[in-house]
C-alpha cells in the first residue's frame, strides 16, 4: 500500500484508513517516528548534571539526562533481558540501575557495572561498550531539545528550516530564554489516532468557531467568540510543520479571562516589537496554533506545548507543559500556570471541548463502509494567495486547510520514501539569530 | 459592546470572590498540614458532615451546579495537583503549590467553569453525561479553630456518556469545612487522584 494512494494533497482528500489501520500505524512508527527529529524535553527540565526526565519517541521509552558534557537521550530498555530501566518521570542521580539483574548505566547510557562483574569480565567476546543503552542524536533549538535515532536524518536546523524564524515569536520574544513551568508533564489518554490532534493544531482554527463556542463563552461572551477572519491572518508551512495565526497579539491569551495578564502582555508589546519586528511580535499571543511535524504542538498565548504520543492506531497520550520567558515576573508566570491549566489541560474549559471530536473521528472507522469513505481537507478559500515576502510556504488567511494538506504531504513523503537522500527539505532562506 | 443581550449580561467574573497569590499559597500550606491527628469530632458533628457530603455528591450528580456553588466558601481554595512518578530517595516535596496542577481554583474560577457548562453550547455535554459520585471513609477532626473541621474522605466517581464512553476515577480528598449559621461551607479542598497519567480524556466534572 502506497501512502500516496491514500492521500490527495492537491485537492485535499484523505482515506480514513490512515486513522485506523494497524499496518499503517506500524509503518508510521518505522518511517515517521523513528526517522524524525522528535521533541523530548526543554533544557530547563534537565538543568543540572544528573537531572533526568523520561519520555517517549514514538512508542520507544527514552531517558533524557544531563551528563557532565551535555544532554543525552537513550533508550529506556535494558539490553540484557529488555526490562524498563528507569521508572521515574523525573529525578536526579548519577546512574540508572535496572531492577531485573542490576546492570547499571551512566548518564550517557553507557554500561558501567553489574553484580558479579567478574562473570562478564571472564566471558570471551563480551565488551562493556557493546551493551550500553542505545543513544539517539540530540540537538536543541532555543531551549527545546530534539532527538532522533536516525543517523542519516538531516540536521535539526535543516529539519526545522525556516520554521525557526517563526518559532522565535514564542521562543525568543523576550531576552533570557524560556523555561517550562515546574511540575512535570500534564498527561492524559485520549482514544484517538495521533494525527487528529496533530492536524488540528497544524492548521484547523476553523473548528474553534463551533467546537469552542461553549468554552469561550464565559470569558469572551456569547457568540462574542474567538474572532477569526481571513484578513490579517496567515497559514505558514515548512517541511510539514505548520502555524496558523492572526495579527491580534493576544487573541488566544484573552480566553484565559485574566485582565491583569493581558495588561502585562500589552505592556511588553513595544519591547517585543523592537526585538522581533512588528509582524512576528503580533504572533506572540495571537489566535493561533502550530505543530512541529509530526506530533509536537503548541498554542501561542496560552503557551501550552504538547506532544501527541502515539500508543497504537486508536490511542494517544497528551503530554503538556507551559512555556514562559525565564525573566517574566513570578506573578505573571503564575497567571500563565493557572490560565493555561484552566483552558488547555484535561480540566481546561477549551481542551475539554476537543477530545470527544477526535475520539469519534477515530472510532467511526470501525465501520467498514465508513472507513472506505474519504475525508475532506479541501478548504482553500478563493483569494488565497501566496505571500512571497515571508519565509516558508505561506498562504493568506488562517481559515484554510492549506497547512493540513502540507502536513499530510510530508507524511506521504516519509511513509513512501526509503531513504533520507530522496526526501528533500526546503532550503532555509532566512538567517536565524541566536538568542540574546 | 455587543448588542447581544446575553453577552451584555455576562457576569463580570473579575468581581467574583478570589484569593491573591499569597492567600492561595497559605491555603495550600493549610491543606498540606492536614494529617488526621486532631481530636475526632463528636458524633453529631460527624453525622452533619456526612450529610453535607452526601448532599454535595447528589447535587453534582444531578448537575445542580449553582446549588453546589452555594456550598463553597468565598475564600475557597480548590486544588488537584499532578502526580509524578518519583523515586523514594527524591528529596522534592511531592506536592508543590507553585507547580502545574489539574485544578488550582478559587471561587471565581469555579464560576467560570459553571458558566461554560451553562452556556448550552458545550457539545461534549449534550446529550448529558451521567454521573455517580460515591463518598466514603469520612473522618472528621477538630482543628483548634472553633467551627472549622479537617475532613478526610475517599471517593469513586463514575461517568458515562454516549455509548461506550465511561471513566471511573477514585481518589482521596482532604477538606477544611467551616460551620456557619446556614450549615457547612467548603473552604479548602485537596483532591488526590492516584493516576499519574489521567487515564481518560478530560475532567469535565467537579470533585
Ligand atoms: S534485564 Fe536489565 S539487568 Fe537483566
Ligand atoms: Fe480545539
Amino acid at each position: 500500500m502506497r501512502a500516496a494512494d491514500l492521500v490527495d494533497t492537491d485537492f485535499g482528500t484523505i482515506d480514513r484508513r490512515i486513522f485506523w489501520d494497524s499496518a499503517i500505524y506500524e509503518r508510521e512508527l518505522e518511517r515517521i517516528f523513528a526517522r524524525s527529529w522528535l521533541f523530548v524535553a526543554h533544557e530547563s527540565q534537565v538543568e543540572t548534571a544528573g537531572s533526568f526526565v523520561t519520555t517517549y519517541m514514538g512508542q520507544d521509552s527514552v531517558i533524557v539526562a544531563r551528563a557532565d558534557d551535555g544532554i543525552k537521550v537513550f533508550l529506556n530498555s535494558c539490553p540484557h533481558r529488555g526490562n524498563r530501566v528507569c521508572f521515574a518521570d523525573s529525578g536526579q542521580g548519577r546512574s540508572f540501575v535496572c531492577n531485573y539483574h542490576g546492570w547499571a548505566f551512566g548518564l550517557d547510557g553507557a554500561l558501567k557495572k553489574m553484580p558479579k562483574m567478574g562473570l562478564y569480565k571472564n566471558t570471551p567476546g563480551f565488551r562493556f561498550e557493546d551493551w550500553g543503552l542505545k543513544r539517539a542524536r540530540v540537538a536543541t533549538y532555543k531551549g527545546l531539545v530534539f532527538a532522533t535515532f536516525d543517523e542519516t536524518a538531516p540536521s535539526l536546523e535543516d529539519w526545522l528550516g525556516d520554521f525557526r524564524w517563526y518559532l522565535d515569536a514564542v521562543l525568543d520574544a523576550e531576552p533570557g530564554g524560556t523555561e517550562f513551568l515546574a511540575g512535570g508533564a500534564t498527561r492524559s489518554v485520549i482514544n484517538c489516532n495521533w494525527k487528529f490532534p496533530a492536524d488540528n493544531f497544524v492548521g484547523d482554527i476553523y473548528h474553534a468557531l463551533w467546537t469552542h463556542l461553549g468554552g469561550a463563552e464565559p470569558t469572551l461572551g456569547r457568540h462574542g467568540g474567538v474572532k477569526v477572519e481571513n484578513e490579517g491572518s496567515w497559514q505558514v508551512s515548512v517541511n510539514g510543520h505548520g502555524w496558523e495565526f492572526n495579527d491580534s497579539f493576544l487573541g488566544n491569551a484573552a480566553t484565559m479571562g485574566d485582565r491583569d495578564l493581558l495588561r502585562y502582555m500589552r505592556s511588553r508589546q513595544e519591547a517585543i516589537t523592537a526585538r522581533l519586528g512588528d509582524f512576528r511580535a503580533k504572533m506572540w499571543g495571537s489566535v493561533a496554533s502550530a505543530t512541529i511535524f509530526p506530533n509536537f504542538s503548541f498554542l501561542p498565548g496560552y503557551f501550552t506545548f504538547r506532544t501527541f504520543q502515539p500508543k497504537g492506531p486508536l490511542k494517544t497520550e497528551i503530554h503538556a507543559w507551559t512555556l514562559v520567558p525565564r525573566n517574566m515576573p513570578e506573578d505573571i508566570k503564575d497567571r500563565f500556570r493557572r490560565g493555561s491549566m484552566r483552558t488547555f489541560s484535561p480540566s481546561g474549559i477549551l481542551e475539554m471541548d476537543d477530545g470527544e471530536n477526535w475520539e469519534h473521528s477515530t472510532a467511526a472507522n470501525a465501520g467498514f463502509v465508513t472507513r472506505n469513505q474519504r475525508l475532506c481537507y479541501a478548504m482553500a478559500p478563493p483569494g488565497e494567495v501566496k505571500e512571497k515576502e515571508l519565509p516558508g510556504d505561506v498562504h493568506a488567511g488562517q481559515l484554510s486547510d492549506a497547512n493540513q494538506r502540507a502536513f499530510y504531504r510530508r507524511w506521504v513523503t516519509m511513509m513512501d520514501t526509503e531513504s533520507w537522500a530522496d526526501m528533500p527539505l526546503a532550503s532555509p532562506s532566512v538567517a536565524v539569530e541566536a538568542a540574546k | 459592546m455587543s448588542s447581544d443581550p446575553i453577552a451584555a449580561n455576562k457576569p463580570d467574573y473579575s468581581t467574583y470572590p478570589t484569593l491573591d497569590r499569597a492567600q492561595a499559597a497559605a491555603a495550600a500550606q493549610e491543606l498540606l498540614a492536614l494529617d488526621g491527628r486532631g481530636a475526632p469530632v463528636d458524633m453529631a458533628t460527624h453525622h452533619a458532615i456526612e450529610r453535607f457530603y452526601l448532599r454535595e455528591a447528589r447535587l453534582l450528580d444531578e448537575e445542580r451546579y449553582r446549588d453546589w456553588y452555594d456550598m463553597l466558601a468565598d475564600d475557597l481554595f480548590y486544588w488537584m495537583p499532578l502526580r509524578e512518578n518519583r523515586f523514594r530517595r527524591d528529596k522534592r516535596a511531592p506536592f508543590d503549590p507553585s507547580a502545574m496542577a489539574l485544578f488550582d481554583e478559587r471561587k471565581a474560577d469555579i464560576a467560570v467553569r459553571i458558566g461554560r457548562l451553562e452556556s448550552t453550547m458545550v457539545w461534549t455535554e449534550d446529550p448529558p453525561t451521567r454521573h455517580v459520585y460515591l463518598v466514603s471513609n469520612v473522618e472528621a477532626f477538630e482543628t483548634g479553630i472553633d467551627g472549622q473541621y479537617e475532613v478526610q474522605s475517599a471517593f469513586i466517581q463514575y461517568r458515562n456518556r454516549s455509548e461506550h464512553d465511561d471513566a471511573t476515577l477514585a481518589g482521596r480528598r482532604r477538606d477544611i469545612l467551616r460551620s456557619t449559621t446556614d450549615g457547612f461551607l467548603l473552604a479548602r479542598r485537596l483532591i488526590l487522584l492516584p493516576q499519574s497519567i489521567l487515564l481518560t480524556k478530560n475532567l469535565s466534572v467537579f470533585f
